[in-house]
């Protein structure tokens, strides 16, 4: 993999040979391995190099992009020269302000650790060996992945911009299950850290075998609304969802995000805040100090105390809104969509001490560990979504969990719903998201009050 | 044929690759695939060239199968140099993996396959002018905004992909195939004064307006043509009523008996997620084996065939990534679930041939089971939508998916479309919004009383199905016409 100064000096080169006036390169350099195991088995193991550079071309507001897996210099100049043709056939962009010159001062948060970058395949395996064996001793069929990837990325402008960036992840996610692929008991575990030698594996194989074991001999709840506890992952992917649909500028300009026309605004709960924090210093930080466009990021309060603060911006939307860009061009992807939205959206945490302290103020409801296929794109403006509950979902009665349920379908508002949150556990884990550029969210355990289900799943189907 | 990315395979590399990979005594297959995409991804929202951007990605791929499994090594590089080192690599990775292997995988032995493929084209989009291309989206763009409020945003897009690839095995086979995607199609959104937003796209939801074959697809699609309808609907939407709650006829129009497919039928009949092997993204299936030739999926007249072969569908290849034919298969014959979609591995597990659908992301991702065109054989007795229309006393015709959500075993599934229509004797008697219907999908499938005939198939192609870890996205196909099903349940997806 080419380290992040090698590739800021081959954009440089190559922003120098090309000789355009106005010009931006963002190249991004990332190897994976990954390890990918199911029904007990290491079935897929891989070592994935995924190179990528995005360059853009302008005349005057006339702006083109052109894209390349190799990330040699000739190949990085032929992409500027491909893209300086085609921009001289496009429409202007309004508010097109040029790139990003040398701009401010970066913040440095931990990022790298050279034992995941340096991880090799005996290693991953070595890693995985307790792990699939404790499942398989628990009588259970083990799933799941370890991945150790290390990334570089830089971006660099005829403006004189110039970043350069390393980091790693290493993740690690497991299942426990009653059967390999027909549905049953299953529990989750998994972490996130950016030194594999600090994964949690030993525990969080024993939190899915022990939540597996638990979820055996389910009963049928009937639809209707429930106080739920929703652990990390559930709630995670809620957020993710609203990442998607609430915070970005595109849905501010065109009125589906629940935020546009509301800054200022109470949209949710008192007490719930959301934050954009990709220069979190924790072990919950993953992101890259700088956007796509090269501008630093910062943190970005996005809702506060359930008031509607601000959305995220590239530099062209931001100049449109006539506000400055927040640094949430999200790094290209192999389509080169232009994406913004956030890279290290964070709930805040609340009070309780524990998960079992939230279980303990429900007097009948569900504890549910995790999610499964959420859609936010029902009412956008409502932030309503559905999904169905996955890998643990548990009765609670009298402020205890007394058995398994089979899994529901939800219907709700998650705006509606966080306003209705009267409780959050102090601990927050970092939970990985689809996005690009190792986006996370950073959430607590929460407790909603009646969370609408209206459905039940894995009703088994009937032979003839 | 003409391409503007550089598509030549490194005919020495993939020759020293697999010399290397044979020299190997506990090498039972190995694999060398080239590809190269080539992308351009053009986007006009609001008059503004939103994406104007053409992308290339080549490299190999290596997957080795040692004495008891899988190794995948992949490079950007394409001298010997690199690519005899993707086979080193892929090897290790195989051997090292191996140590934790209970049993070596099932992977019998197949004739060499040798050929080529290419799409058929007869306009090439790439040889198309750039601002011909972004005068077709900015024609409809500038027509929808016209309308004024409480019209909002118009969106037109156009995106091509050309993909070449070549395979070679240690089996002998030795297959070329040249790919020609393309996508089309627009969205307006209202937002009215309380606020509320509505969408309305075309020719459907974005990302399944996907086709193989050139620019002359574009003709026929003629954004112009719709502009006045989508607009005077993403309207109306705005003061439409809500979906009464209940249990109702429903009828679907075909892109959603597409999704319809996709989700409950394409899925659920992949033999990996059913032998457990996906569950680190979107879970198993409830199409367990045991189930193959006995479980009454659907209705008697509900025939789903996986078909390889459809001409210009976004699942029509000449061979898969192992080297497996092209063919079309029955996956529900009269209503009963008889075969899936599956590899050479998964297959062997159930002492069957492999169907063919192994495909892969690009350079650097495995080979996946991934949908190849799966449809719905249009209805034996005919007849067209209006035709169903009238024969429907009293239900609801849902255009144009909206949401979509499925459990992980693929048996309850809710979806909401863009619009929906009260049918009253045959009339459209008034549009409802926020429409959704769910269902639990043998039981769904098995309510399918009327599908309308030849005349109303159409095939549709989803441009973003995604499956694996780390995610793959893959082109797919679903044929389809309009149907009716019996006794769903209905709501609005708006008034939780």
């Amino acid at each position: 993999m080419i380290g992040a100064d090698d590739l800021l000096a081959l954009c440089k080169e190559a922003l120098a040979e090309a000789g355009e006036a106005e010009a931006e390169i963002c190249a991004v350099s990332r190897h994976r391995g990954f390890a990918r195991f199911a029904v007990g088995e290491l079935g897929q193991h891989m070592d994935i190099d995924e190179p990528l550079a995005a360059v853009r071309v302008a005349h005057g507001a006339r702006v083109a992009e052109a894209g390349t897996s190799r990330l040699d210099r000739a190949s990085l100049v032929r992409a500027l020269r491909d893209a300086a043709e085609a921009a001289r056939l496009v429409p202007e962009t309004e508010g097109f302000p040029g790139f990003a010159g040398a701009g401010d001062a970066l913040a440095s948060p931990p990022r790298f650790e050279s034992r995941t970058a340096h991880a090799t395949a005996e290693e991953r395996v070595a890693i995985l060996a307790p792990a699939m064996g404790a499942i398989r001793a628990a009588g259970l069929v083990s799933a799941g992945a370890l991945e150790t990837t290390a990334r570089a990325i830089a971006v660099a402008t005829t403006r004189g911009c110039a970043r350069a960036h390393e980091g790693t992840v290493a993740s690690f996610k497991v299942w426990a299950l009653e059967t390999a692929g027909a549905g049953g008991a299953a529990g989750y575990g998994g972490h996130m850290h950016r030194d594999v030698t600090k994964l949690a594996v030993a525990e969080e194989t024993e939190r899915a075998v022990r939540v597996a074991r638990l979820s055996c001999d389910p009963i049928a709840l009937e639809a209707g609304t429930y106080d739920v506890v929703l652990e990390p992952p559930a709630i995670g992917e809620l957020l993710e969802w609203l990442s998607m649909i609430a915070f970005g500028a595109p849905e501010m300009e065109n009125g589906t995000s629940p935020l546009a026309g509301r800054i200022g605004e109470r949209i949710t709960g008192a007490g719930i805040s959301l934050t954009e924090d990709p220069v979190d210093t924790s072990d919950l930080g993953f992101a890259a100090p700088f956007d796509r466009e090269g501008t630093a990021r910062r943190r970005v309060a996005l809702v506060e105390d359930g008031v509607a603060r601000a959305a995220l911006y590239d530099r062209t939307y931001a100049a449109r809104a006539r506000t400055a860009s927040t640094g949430s061009a999200m790094a290209p992807d192999a389509s080169l969509a232009a994406t913004i939205g956030p890279s290290a959206l964070q709930l805040g945490g609340g009070d309780a001490a524990s998960v079992d302290e939230l279980v303990s103020g429900i007097e009948r409801g569900l504890y549910v560990c995790r999610l499964h296929y959420v859609n936010g794109l029902l009412d956008p403006r409502r932030a309503v979504m559905t999904g169905l509950t996955r890998d643990g979902c548990f009765l609670v009665q009298k402020g205890r969990i007394t058995r398994a349920v089979g899994n529901l379908r939800f219907t709700d508002s998650l705006l509606e719903g966080l306003a209705r949150c009267d409780g959050r556990t102090r601990a927050r884990s970092a939970v990985p998201t689809w996005g690009s550029d190792g986006a996370t969210c950073a959430v607590p355990a929460v407790r909603l009050r009646d969370w609408r289900f209206n459905g039940k799943s894995q009703e088994r189907a009937k032979l003839d | 044929m003409a391409s503007p990315f550089e598509s030549e395979a490194p005919e020495a590399a993939l020759r020293a690759g697999l010399e290397r990979a044979k020299r190997e005594r506990d090498v039972r297959y190995a694999e060398i695939r080239f590809v190269a995409d080539g992308m351009e991804r053009l986007r006009v929202r609001d008059l503004r060239p939103e994406q104007v951007t053409r992308t290339a990605s080549r490299g190999v791929a290596v997957r080795v199968l040692g004495d008891k499994t899988w190794g995948f090594s992949c490079t950007p590089g394409l001298d010997e140099e690199s690519v005899v080192g993707a086979v080193v690599r892929a090897l290790a990775i195989a051997r090292a993996s191996g140590s934790l292997a209970t049993r070596p995988v099932p992977f019998p032995p197949r004739p060499a396959s040798r050929g080529s493929y290419t799409s058929p084209v007869a306009i090439d989009p790439f040889a198309i002018p750039l601002e011909q291309k972004l005068a077709v989206l900015d024609a409809p763009v500038r027509a929808l905004l016209g309308k004024g409020k409480p019209l909002r945003s118009a969106e037109a897009w156009m995106d091509w992909t050309r993909t070449h690839k070549r395979l070679l095995t240690t089996e002998g086979t030795d297959v070329t195939q040249t790919f020609t995607y393309g996508a089309h199609g627009m969205q307006a959104i209202a937002v009215g004064d309380d606020g509320a937003t509505q969408r309305r796209s075309f020719p459907t939801w974005q990302g399944g307006d996907g086709f193989q074959g050139g620019y002359e697809r574009v003709a026929g699609i003629d954004l112009l043509s719709q502009v006045d309808r989508v607009a005077a609907e993403v309207v109306a939407l705005l003061s439409a009523e809500p979906m009464p709650a209940g249990t109702r006829d429903v009828l679907l129009e075909s892109s959603q008996v597409g999704l319809q497919i996709h989700e409950s039928c394409g899925h659920p009949t992949e033999l990996d997620r059913a032998l457990g092997t996906e569950i680190s993204l979107a879970g198993g299936s409830f199409l367990q084996p045991e189930l193959l030739g006995k479980l009454r999926y659907g209705a008697p007249i509900v025939d789903l065939v996986a078909d390889s072969t459809s001409p210009g569908g976004m699942g029509t290849f000449g061979w898969d990534d192992e080297g497996v034919p092209a063919g079309k298969r029955h996956l529900v014959r009269e209503g009963s679930f008889v075969d899936y979609l599956s590899s050479r591995e998964t297959a062997a597990a159930l002492g069957r041939p492999s169907t063919g659908t192994m495909r892969a992301d690009g350079w650097n991702r495995t080979p996946l089971i991934r949908m190849v065109n799966v449809s719905l054989e249009p209805g034996a007795a005919g007849g067209t939508l209006d035709a169903l229309l009238n024969d429907t006393a009293d239900g609801v015709l849902f255009e144009t998916d909206k949401s979509w959500s499925i459990d992980d075993v693929r048996l309850n599934f809710q979806f909401t479309c863009e619009v929906a229509w009260e049918i009253r004797h045959g009339k459209r008697v008034r549009m409802l919004r926020d429409a959704l219907y769910t269902g639990i999908t043998p039981r769904f499938w098995r309510s399918c009383d009327a599908i309308c005939g030849p005349e109303e198939w159409r095939l549709w192609g989803v441009t973003t199905c995604g499956k694996g870890d780390p995610m793959q996205t893959m082109q797919v196909g679903h044929g389809a016409a309009p149907a009716r099903f019996r006794g769903v349940t209905v709501g609005s997806g708006g008034a939780a």
